[in-house]
């Protein structure tokens, strides 16, 4: 059997671009008024946390944990719906700004905050592949760096025996086995298994966490700050970020030459854009 | 002076990838700029030819790490000999490019959180430019920088682009995706006179702590969204996983075709990552693309702008694919392309009759 194992789960809390709120009329998003949802990515990797939980010794443990505007601790509560163990944000204005090394960094200080109070260094961090709202795929490689972990990125599937985590991963033009030593950094591409249904007792027992005493919440969803986790306000946000967005500027609506079909039965738009696109013919299977 | 651009070279069976031509294209653009070398970084085993490919795409001098060990990308060891070359220079590289695939994405942010430097990922226009920071807490900041690496992508709400930039650290980091930048002409001959700097190769024990089993290239490489003539792709208009059948319905009426995604339907699952297209996907050329529920977002547009002719179907008259499509029909996909599946059927036979009357 493998050793107990201590497990973390790195998720955040993005827009919601599937519901049309918060979406201006030029398509910018309106953070303050846009719906809220845990990144995509990150419900693949939250299922590969329960998953490898399982696959450790029976008193391993999994933790996710987050970093955003306290709002964000929603998504701390779907991670206990779904079997987290507990959960912990870092929230604090400082961090406004943030790129992504300075996020990597501040969720570093995180980590090893949590890794001292649970008396353990981490076996796995898993993390989504990309976040929706920022697309960089860095954090994670960032933090693994930092840690000094092995890592595995585009992870597709995995499996552990002794101190070896298995895992297959997407590479350019194919796939990939490899064996990692742990401690490892893993980021979960969203060919994983789908994050399974919430399990009634978990949707219970988040209700339970919800209507207890704070000091009893908080040995479930952990709030800390800066100071808290001893991260260096000047590496954090802003002042830790060595890029920043100098400009941003519309993209003009270009063309503008399209070819509207609209207001007719499909079939007569259907022939009408086929009378146009006169190349399409070269193209038709025989 | 400014430091050099350096190139970052990815390699497959000791091939350079075209990506990285296309970097060094691009980058050659930027050196000039800061008049200053560029330069390229080929790591990998028996690399003779990829250090001429480099060299003929436009490299003014060659890093080589050649070893056994780096046959194969392996983040650990690759990141290795990058960090201990670069640790080793007094001036940092100015600018440090690498292609933002699955071995860009792995290795280009543990290298800039080593340097503790930016990196600007997926990146759809590079410049060097000034800045003037003016204000902010950090005092050691305020300046003015005459050389900055300009970094362009889509920001998120996607209909803005945001140019990013940080002056304060060299190397300057960006990832871009393939396709991104044109390949530049290849010279014909080898300059004379290009220096080749072997660099030194000293892997640690910490280094061995990931294994490759096995690489299994050729199935999934099979799915080569880019060579495609044609591409009927879906986005979230689509409704649910099921739209994808529609999709494959309507490309399997033509040669050479393929489906492709949005980004947004990857995101959930509906189609897997090498379908997908756009800023963060592929970036297509063909001669047909058919957009079928697909917004049109600046995000998806970069991947696509350039297919020959492009036909959009949206419920929503006012999408955004509309301002550079050639073709648009406002309708539910549902509706229209089981019509285009009949009429392109109906077309067929009428080929096929006109070729037995031949």
């Amino acid at each position: 059997m493998n050793k107990d194992l201590d497990i973390y789960v790195l998720i955040k809390q993005v827009p919601d671009t599937r519901s049309k709120a918060g979406v201006n009329p030029d398509g910018t998003i309106d953070r303050a008024k846009a719906g809220k949802m845990l990144n995509p990515f990150d419900a693949f990797a939250l299922q590969a946390g329960l998953n490898a939980k399982k696959m450790g010794g029976p008193n391993s443990r999994l933790f996710a944990v987050t970093m955003g505007p306290p709002p964000a601790i929603d998504i701390l509560y779907q991670a206990l719906e779904h079997g987290a163990d507990a959960t912990c944000i870092l929230s604090d204005r400082r961090l406004a700004a943030s790129d992504t090394l300075a996020t990597a960094y501040a969720l570093c200080r995180t980590l090893e905050y949590l890794f001292k109070k649970n008396g353990k260094k981490a076996d796995l961090i898993f993390c989504g592949l990309q976040t929706t709202d920022g697309d960089t795929a860095q954090v994670g490689p960032e933090i693994s760096e930092r840690l000094d972990f092995t890592q595995v990125t585009y992870c597709e599937d995995f499996s552990i025996s002794d101190n070896l985590l298995h895992a297959k991963k997407i590479i350019e033009g194919g796939t990939q086995l490899v064996s990692a030593e742990l401690p490892a950094l893993v980021t979960i591409a969203n060919s994983y298994t789908k994050l399974k249904f919430k399990s009634l007792r978990g949707a219970q027992f988040v209700q339970d966490v919800k209507r207890a005493s704070k000091e009893e919440q908080a040995k479930y969803v952990e709030i800390i700050d800066l100071d808290k986790c001893e991260a260096d306000e000047m590496r954090c946000g802003l002042n830790g970020s060595p890029t920043i967005v100098s400009k941003t500027w519309k993209i003009g609506v270009v063309g503008g030459n399209c070819k509207m079909h609209q207001g007719k039965a499909a079939s007569e738009l259907v022939s009408e854009v086929f009378k146009d696109a006169v190349m399409l013919k070269e193209f038709v299977k025989i | 002076m400014a430091g050099e651009v350096l190139v970052v070279a990815e390699q497959v069976n000791s091939q350079v990838a075209n990506v990285t031509l296309e970097l060094l294209g691009e980058g050659k653009k930027l050196a000039r700029k800061l008049g200053s070398p560029l330069s390229c970084f080929v790591i990998g085993h028996n690399m003779e030819a990829a250090v001429d490919a480099v060299i003929k795409a436009g490299a003014e001098k060659v890093y080589l790490a050649d070893h056994s060990e780096l046959a194969e990308y392996k983040t650990l060891h690759y990141r290795r000999v990058i960090l201990d070359e670069l640790s080793s220079w007094a001036t940092p590289p100015h600018t440090l490019l690498m292609g933002s695939t699955t071995t860009g994405r792995d290795l280009a942010p543990r290298v800039a959180a080593f340097f503790e430097t930016g990196l600007t990922a997926d990146t759809i226009e590079l410049d060097i430019g000034p800045y003037e920071h003016t204000s902010g807490i950090d005092q050691t900041k305020i300046g003015y920088f005459p050389e900055c690496l300009y970094a362009s992508r889509p920001s998120f709400g996607e209909s803005l682009k945001a140019r990013i930039l940080g002056p304060w650290k060299d190397p300057q980091m960006a990832t871009i995706r393939p396709g991104v930048f044109a390949k530049p002409e290849m010279l014909t001959e080898k300059p004379e006179g290009v220096e080749i700097k072997k660099v030194a190769i000293n892997f640690q024990p910490s280094d061995y702590r990931i294994t490759i089993k096995e690489t299994l290239r050729e199935i999934e490489g099979k799915i080569d969204i880019t060579a495609a003539d044609v591409i009927v792709a879906g986005g979230y208009g689509l409704g649910s996983a099921d739209g994808v059948n529609l999709l494959k319905d309507l490309a399997a009426c033509f040669e050479n075709s393929v489906v492709g995604a949005s980004r947004k339907i990857v995101d959930l699952g509906w189609m897997t990552y090498p379908y997908q297209v756009g800023q963060t996907g592929k970036t297509v050329r063909p001669k047909i693309y058919i957009a079928c529920g697909i917004s049109g977002a600046l995000q998806h547009r970069v991947g696509m702008q350039k297919s020959e002719l492009i036909i959009a179907i949206n419920r929503d008259p006012d999408a955004p694919i509309f301002s550079f499509a050639d073709q648009g029909i406002v309708g539910d996909v549902y509706h229209v392309i089981p019509e285009m599946i009949k009429q392109l059927q109906e077309k067929n036979t009428s080929k096929l009759a006109e070729l037995k009357v031949k």
